[in-house]
């Protein structure tokens, strides 16, 4: 800590013997224990975060080196919220549940309270929204993506070795973009998937991350593919709310359609989701066209009744 | 001797002090989510801190009298920490993620300023906060809006409302508050027809009509921690032998315990809804092998006979 202060406060770099002399702690240590402390606390100064550099304030003498902060890469910039944004700010800070980033989201907003943040509980009150991670490899993948690590691990019983780029979470999932460095491409990895321990490769910050906007087009990808195909079905009066909010009204022979049940015209992406989806709905829809569909389900629910007793 | 975590804190309790002068022990405590016991053990940390030179007068001065007496915290001498520190990346990104899971629960009306926060600190923190996305099954802005003020105006609502088990239901409900659980929002509230509390998932929420009758006075609702459908006393354990082509099962619902043999895997999970199993298994259809109790599987036979006895009159 004093060692922070002694450092921030110098508009130079200060020699060790100088920090040796004027920071208290270091008192009455000998040589080799002053060496230790001071590199051990030079370490965990920079570990945290502290912009900690090393330079010499002479031309004529470059090898005399000493250490300074600077102010400005070490304070939070002025940075200043109006109401609605803080109470937003300080909804945020009780949305962690995973242990780990609760404590690191709180301390964010703790700094930004010490810049004069104070955030109105009273606003926002009925909004109790929360975000957290089941896979086991999650704490790891995180880390690795903010500090920019490369990691390696196992995917799906094969070894890989990657770049984080991004993470997503997606229906209760968490997703990891990431350069496949072996394979020289980007790819997405479900974080559940990842069945072994995660290494890390290599110090923090060793790569880049392209810009933003590929990068919403990496995550738009996790969304389904786009709903090209075109079923007509049945739906009984005032059932199947989810089909139907997709659908729209269909023209179809009437003696197909059974009485009590409308024709819709409903759109999908994957022929094996859809025959499942339709299936769940029993006997509340039926489908009419395209043909193959039709005898997917008829296959599967037969599959279903077969297993009675 | 000092820890990371604590010299971290510090940092931000000496700016944060001299931002809040009297601060209350308690209230600062929870601020730096420590305990009170902590936060003293910082401020005895401090005392000790300041100018090099370590004289009287270059020293952080803590009224500790106060501290102790009151319960008050006075800071001074320190005007030249007067900044917390920028945020490391694990800060920003967890901040930013909380953030714009708020952005996906927030009704239209708190999506603005929300919204502007979120650019602020990506611009205090650099390219690192577009690496991390989150995206809530939340339903429309509008019906969040809808809900958020009938929340705030304590007033009854009609929902059109699709359960687990598809049936559409028209609940009459007290609304409490929006939630989010496993990627899902839900709205919180008392059921007057069954004279419970119910959640109902936002995206299955087809309208909402405030009735104009006020609501009754409600209880805080219970939490809807991690868990919480092992707290519905309907709740029953079924086990499911799967193929392995099935095992995105194990992915999508919250599930109790997997066991994975060769070719198969095996599931535990908690049903509150019979009907929300029986679609389940008619999904799943061939990717069943077995269904521990066997009477689930005999309301999916017989409603695929049913569905089976519609095609063949067609």
């Amino acid at each position: 800590m004093n060692l922070a202060i002694c450092l921030l406060l110098a508009r130079r770099f200060v020699e060790k013997s100088q920090i040796r002399e004027v920071v208290e702690g270091y008192h009455g240590l000998s040589d080799a224990a002053f060496e230790r402390t001071f590199e051990r606390d030079k370490d965990e100064l920079r570990g945290m975060g502290v912009p900690v550099e090393t330079g010499s304030n002479s031309v004529l003498f470059p090898d005399d080196i000493g250490y300074r902060i600077r102010r400005k890469d070490f304070e939070l910039p002025p940075i200043s919220f109006t109401a609605e944004e803080t109470a937003a700010l300080g909804l945020a800070a009780t949305v962690w549940e995973s242990a780990t980033q609760a404590e690191q989201a709180v301390s964010a907003l703790a700094k930004l309270r010490a810049a004069g943040v104070d955030p109105d509980p009273e606003r926002l009150a009925g909004l109790a929204p929360s975000i957290g991670a089941r896979e086991p490899a999650f704490a790891e993948i995180w880390a690795a993506t903010s500090e920019r690590v490369t990691v390696r691990f196992s995917y799906k019983g094969q070894p890989r070795r990657v770049q984080p780029w991004a993470m997503a979470y997606r229906r209760g999932s968490w997703y990891l973009v990431a350069l496949d460095v072996d394979k020289g491409e980007r790819r997405t990895f479900k974080v559940s998937r990842i069945d072994s321990e995660v290494t890390r490769m290599g110090k923090p910050g060793s790569y880049h991350v392209p810009g933003e906007v590929e990068m919403d087009a990496v995550l738009a990808g996790l969304e389904p593919g786009p709903a090209d195909a075109e079923a007509i079905v049945a739906i009984r009066d005032g059932r199947a709310a989810d089909l139907r909010r997709r659908a729209r009204p269909a023209a179809a022979e009437a003696d197909a359609v059974p009485c009590g049940f409308s024709a819709f015209a409903v759109t999908y992406s994957r022929t094996g989701d859809f025959v499942g989806e339709v299936c769940a709905h029993g006997s509340d829809v039926i489908v009419l066209a395209p043909a193959g569909i039709r005898r997917s389900v008829i296959a599967q629910l037969k599959a279903v009744a077969g297993g009675r007793k | 001797m000092t820890s990371v975590d604590q010299v971290s804190r510090l940092l931000a309790l000496v700016p944060y002090l001299q931002h809040h002068p009297d601060a209350e022990l308690e209230a600062t405590a929870q601020v730096f989510g420590v305990s009170s016991r902590q936060l003293i053990a910082d401020l005895n940390v401090l005392w000790y801190c300041g100018l090099p030179g370590g004289g009287p007068g270059d020293l952080i001065e803590i009224d500790m009298d106060a501290v102790n007496d009151s319960g008050r915290i006075r800071l001074s001498n320190a005007e030249y920490l007067d900044r917390p520190m920028r945020f490391t990346p694990d800060e920003a990104l967890s901040l930013v993620v909380a953030l714009r899971t708020v952005r996906e629960l927030a009704p239209a009306s708190a999506a603005p300023g929300i919204d502007s926060a979120l650019a602020k600190l990506e611009q205090a923190t650099g390219t690192l906060a577009a690496t991390a996305k989150v995206a809530v099954a939340s339903g429309s802005a509008e019906l969040r809006d809808l809900l958020a003020q009938a929340i705030s105006d304590a007033v009854l609502v009609r929902l059109e409302y699709t359960d687990a088990g598809q049936d559409l239901t028209t609940p009459l409900v007290a609304p409490a508050r929006l939630i989010v659980r496993d990627g899902f929002g839900y709205l919180q509230g008392w059921s007057l027809d069954r004279q419970a509390w119910r959640t109902y998932r936002l995206d299955r929420i087809s309208s909402a009509e405030p009735t104009g009758d006020a609501s009754p006075a409600l209880p805080e609702p219970p939490e809807f921690g991690p868990g919480w459908l092992e707290q519905r006393p309907e709740a029953a354990e079924v086990t499911l032998r799967l193929r392995s082509e099935a095992a995105w099962v194990a992915e999508y619902y919250p599930i109790r315990k997997v066991r994975r043999g060769e070719d198969w895997l095996e599931v535990d999970l908690l049903v509150a809804d019979p009907g929300w199993l029986r679609s389940l298994l008619l999904r799943l259809g061939r990717m069943v092998i077995s269904v521990q109790p066997e009477p689930a599987r005999q309301a999916a036979s017989e409603a695929a006979a049913e569905a089976l006895a519609a095609y063949q009159a067609g």
